[in-house]
């Protein structure tokens, strides 16, 4: 247990060192983006106005208050040290809500998306593989390829025929949004069956992204721990099928667990279109909006989370795969 | 002479491939292992030693499939139960199998505890967990293994102990019958004689009552076996006591297999080593007649002609060859 420690400080001085890389480039990639948005902002506040001192006042301003006019190193300084206090800076283009505002909100409507559709998917995905390699016949040569299919199409392209199909022909889900917009969040039966049914084509347009790629290597896994010498020792001691069933469903899972941990970050950033197309109000849509209007706050505090929302996952990973698979754990000890 | 644990008359195995082709990898083989006896089947790769072994616990995966013939265990034909049947009853109670591979036999991820756990459990749902853990504390102290490889998972065992634990696990219901097959062709000559030790303590203890071991080193089958059967593409082709076996092989086969045994002495440098010439046929379409003739230095026409039966000789033995015992030994002579 004393060397599981030691290994899991080692793994977190290295998350910590990825975290720092993160914030830097979180920090310096947005403001590489051409363009200015203090001039576009001043150019809507100063509209109609003749005189040049007064836009260039009101352009002053605008840099000053967003903290612009300093070189860019002072700014990631002064950005890094407000960090530590939790504050993540305020917004350009909804000035002047503050980031974490805006990304406190937005974050529970990812998380509460993600989290269930990319387990879901990669659950599904499992069963899938693993009855194709262990059943074969319908599943293996009917379910399998339209699985694999489906999830060919990238997210946005999915959300597109989904919309296409349950909003326009069938008319039987809302286009996008997380609730009506003649609601207010409450806890009202109305509003929480609102969000339930908003819910349902961003979280199967996840999903079904999700579950060919999935299920496709689960089941070569577990064709391949099906013919195991384990698997036919246990056959002929006379040991139950569902038992030894159970046996090849976990060892098969094992690298897909490191295959979750390993694309949670893509997966992520796959999911984060679904929720542009469904307008979901989560940090994919915060995201591209404050990217639309430069919004440099925004976009290095919504990439922030995400980085920080990916690392954890990881972690929280690496820690179950100890507990799963003793050979990984006698490795992490040594 | 003692009970006939095992007894298997004409049986009959084939391999269907993926072609649909049949293979036929055990072609009328019939034996008897009396109560406290072993018998030892020896041949080259490839002759149908592993596949006799799977035939004989009654329990058929594809590719493998049951022909002909009866598999008696202690006085109960096991060859005509439903499978389902014969799992719940003969494998792992009446008939154990020590496989070839026990490096990779005990499943990574499980304890070894835990396996044992479901081993016994098959056959008596009802075993609670402490009464499982006392047996196999028990029995693997009478072993000589020390019990805390229970809890242990099997990569944290060495090769040779993970074969000891393979042979206490699978005899942990006390079988009839204990298939070996090659259990110690993976292992150094110390883990090798742990090995044979035990298999020879748990004859005499009674934790097995018969054994079939299965190998293609001939001289630890002198020092492990009571009778020796050779096999040759599927076939018998000789049995007899291990002495006569070893010291007085008669078949030209089992001749050759003995020859060619390396035995360190002094001026085997460089020296023209003995070897059966070719290889064993391919199943899928064995030769007509005596299936060795095409290797055989003393074949000829008549032995290509038609199918050969076995024959006994010297009382107790028996043989798979045109020629006689007392004509093989006059060719022999004359060479």
């Amino acid at each position: 247990m004393k060397g599981y420690k030691k290994y899991f400080r080692k793994r977190i001085v290295w998350y910590l060192i990825t975290l720092v890389i993160a914030v830097i480039l979180n920090f310096m990639l947005p403001r590489l983006m051409p363009g200015d948005p203090v001039a576009a902002i001043t150019a809507n506040s100063a509209a109609g106005l003749t005189d040049r001192t007064a836009a260039q006042q009101i352009y002053d301003e605008y840099a000053e208050a967003f903290g612009l006019d300093k070189p860019v190193y002072q700014q990631f300084f002064i950005w890094v040290g407000k960090l530590f206090t939790g504050d993540l800076g305020v917004s350009f283009i909804n000035y002047p809500r503050t980031v974490s505002d805006m990304i406190g909100s937005a974050v529970w409507w990812t998380i509460g998306l993600q989290l269930p559709a990319i387990l879901t998917g990669w659950i599904i995905g499992n069963l899938l593989g693993a009855l194709a390699a262990y059943k074969g016949k319908f599943i293996d040569k009917g379910l399998m390829p339209a699985s694999m299919f489906i999830s060919g199409f990238p997210a946005f392209g999915l959300a597109t025929i989904l919309i296409f199909i349950f909003v326009v022909k069938l008319k039987v889900a809302p286009a996008g949004g997380g609730y009506s917009f003649d609601l207010l969040p409450s806890f009202s039966w109305r509003f929480i069956s609102s969000v339930f049914v908003h819910y349902q084509l961003p979280f199967w347009s996840i999903v079904l992204t999700l579950i060919g790629g999935q299920a496709i290597g689960m089941r070569s896994m577990s064709i391949y721990e099906l013919n195991a010498d384990y698997v036919k020792y246990s056959r002929f001691l006379g040991v139950e099928d569902r038992k030894i069933v159970g046996y090849v469903f976990h060892n098969a899972m094992l690298p897909q667990v490191t295959g979750l941990a390993l694309s949670m970050g893509t997966m992520i950033g796959g999911a984060l279109v679904a929720e542009i197309v469904f307008s979901y109000p989560g940090l994919g849509y915060t995201l591209v909006r404050a990217i639309t209007g430069q919004d440099y706050p925004v976009i290095s505090g919504c990439t922030l989370i995400i980085t920080v929302m990916v690392l954890i996952a990881n972690l929280a990973l690496e820690i179950i795969y100890g507990f799963i698979d003793p050979r990984v754990k006698a490795a992490q000890v040594e | 002479m003692g009970k006939i644990m095992l007894e298997v008359k004409d049986l009959n195995t084939k391999y269907i491939t993926r072609e649909k082709e049949d293979v036929y990898a055990v072609n009328n083989v019939s034996l008897k292992v009396e109560e406290g006896k072993s018998l030892g089947v020896a041949g080259e790769s490839g002759c149908g030693k592993s596949t006799l072994a799977l035939s004989l616990m009654g329990y058929y995966f594809p590719p493998l499939h049951y022909m002909s013939g009866d598999v008696i265990i202690d006085g109960k034909n096991i060859s005509g139960m439903s499978p389902d049947l014969v799992r719940k009853t003969v494998l792992g109670e009446e008939i154990a199998y020590i496989p070839q591979a026990a490096m990779n036999a005990l499943n990574p991820t499980k304890k070894i505890i835990r396996f044992i756990e479901d081993v016994i459990r098959a056959h008596e749902p009802k075993a609670t967990k402490k009464d499982i853990r006392d047996l196999a504390t028990e029995r693997f102290q009478k072993l000589g293994l020390p019990p805390d490889v229970l809890d242990r998972y099997s990569v944290e065992l060495s090769g040779g102990m993970k074969q000891r634990t393979v042979i206490a696990v699978s005899t942990i219901l006390s079988p009839k019958v204990l298939i070996a097959d090659e259990p110690s062709s993976a292992l150094d000559v110390t883990s090798q004689k742990m090995v044979i030790k035990m298999l020879r303590d748990m004859m005499e203890t009674g934790f097995i009552k018969s054994m079939v071991f299965i190998t293609h080193e001939l001289p630890l089958l002198y020092n492990v076996t009571d009778d020796i059967m050779v096999m040759y593409a599927g076939q018998i082709v000789e049995q007899g006591s291990a002495k006569e076996m070893v010291f007085d092989p008669v078949h030209p086969y089992s001749k050759g297999l003995m020859g060619s045994i390396i035995v360190p002495e002094e001026g085997i440098r460089g020296k023209k080593l003995d070897a059966i010439p070719g290889t064993p046929p391919n199943l899928k379409h064995p030769p007509a007649g005596c299936r060795f003739a095409p290797r055989c230095k003393y074949a000829t026409e008549e032995c290509r002609a038609g199918y050969i039966p076995t024959r006994v000789f010297a009382e107790s033995r028996m043989m798979r060859c045109r020629l006689t015992e007392d004509q093989l030994r006059e060719v022999y002579a004359n060479e």
